[in-house]
C-alpha cells in the first residue's frame, strides 16, 4: 500500500478488493445474468417477486446504510435466481430468444415484439405472469401488445 | 406564284398541352399528406410516452436486485476497510476505527476509497 492518495476513477486496474464478506453473514450465489437476460425478464421479476422486492424497497426507506437489509437483499436475489432458472428450465427457447434480439437491437423492446410475444406467452402458460405496465392510460392496448405500431424495427 | 397544291393553313390556334394537375388539386394533395403525416406523429409521440413507460419499468423492477447485490459488495468492501484501518491505526491510543466524523447517527456512505 502506497501513501499517496490514488483517485480511483483513474486507476490503472479497476477498485478491487479481494476479502470476502465476513463469516458471519450468510452466502448467497449471485444472479450473475448480464443485462439483455435481465431486462428481458424484468417485467416477470417485478411480479414474481413483488413482495420481496417491496420489502427490500421499504427496508431500504427506513436506512440506506448496506448493513440493514442485507436479509432482505438476500432474499431479494434468492427469489430472482429461483425464476430465472425456472425460466431456463421452462421456456429456455423463447427466454434466449428474446434476449438475444435485445442484445442485437440495442437492448430495446419495441424492435423485439415477436420474440417477446412467444416469451410471454410461455410465461403465462407455465407460470402465470403476465407482463403488465403500471400507469399505462386504461382502456387501451397496452404498448408490447399493440398490433401494428407506428415505431418497429428498421430491419425486419 | 403559289406553290403547288396551296398555301400551308395559317397557325393561328393555341397550342396548349395538358399542364398536370391543378392548383386546387395540388394544394388539397399537399395538405391530405400532411394532415396524415400528423395525425402518424401525433399517434407516434403517444406511442413513445408508453414505450418510456415500459423502458423505466423495466428498469425499476430490475433496481431491487441490482441495489442488493451492490449493497452486499459494498458492506464486504466496508468491512475490509474497517478492518484495514484497525490493523494501521492499533498502536494510536483513543482512535476509534470507522468512527465518523460528523455527529449525525445517518447513514453517510464514505467518501473516499482505497484503490489496491
Amino acid at each position: 500500500m502506497s501513501g499517496r492518495y490514488h483517485d480511483p476513477s483513474e486507476a490503472a486496474q479497476p477498485y478491487s478488493d479481494p476479502t470476502p464478506l465476513p463469516n458471519n453473514v450468510p452466502k448467497v450465489q449471485e444472479l450473475g445474468a448480464t443485462s439483455a437476460p435481465l431486462k428481458s425478464a424484468a417485467f416477470f421479476l417485478g411480479a414474481y417477486c413483488k413482495d420481496y422486492n417491496e420489502d427490500f424497497m421499504l427496508c431500504k426507506s427506513e436506512n440506506r446504510d448496506p448493513e440493514h437489509c442485507l436479509k432482505e437483499g438476500r432474499r431479494v436475489t434468492r427469489c430472482a435466481i429461483d425464476l430465472i432458472s425456472k425460466m431456463r428450465d421452462s421456456c429456455a427457447a423463447e427466454f434466449e430468444q428474446h434476449w438475444s434480439c435485445l442484445e442485437k437491437h440495442n437492448q430495446e423492446y419495441y424492435p423485439c415484439r415477436t420474440p417477446e410475444r412467444t416469451l410471454n406467452k410461455c410465461m403465462f402458460e407455465k407460470f402465470g405472469l403476465v407482463k403488465t405496465i403500471p400507469g399505462s392510460p386504461e382502456g387501451k392496448t397496452p404498448i408490447h401488445e399493440v398490433r401494428n405500431p407506428v415505431f418497429t424495427g428498421v430491419q425486419k | 406564284m403559289p406553290p403547288s397544291g396551296g398555301f400551308d393553313a395559317i397557325k393561328y390556334k393555341r397550342n396548349l398541352p395538358l399542364r398536370g394537375p391543378s392548383g386546387i388539386v395540388i394544394l388539397g394533395g399537399v395538405t391530405a399528406l400532411c394532415a396524415y403525416g400528423f395525425y402518424r406523429v401525433g399517434k407516434g409521440n403517444l406511442e413513445k410516452r408508453e414505450l418510456e413507460r415500459e423502458k423505466v419499468w423495466s428498469r425499476i423492477h430490475l433496481v431491487p436486485l441490482l441495489l442488493a447485490e451492490g449493497d452486499r459488495d459494498a458492506y464486504r468492501r466496508q468491512q475490509a476497510a474497517l478492518a484495514r484501518e484497525k490493523e494501521i491505526m492499533k498502536d494510536v491510543p483513543g482512535w476509534e476505527a470507522g468512527k465518523s466524523v460528523y455527529n449525525n447517527p445517518k447513514y453517510r456512505p464514505g467518501e473516499w476509497v482505497v484503490v489496491l
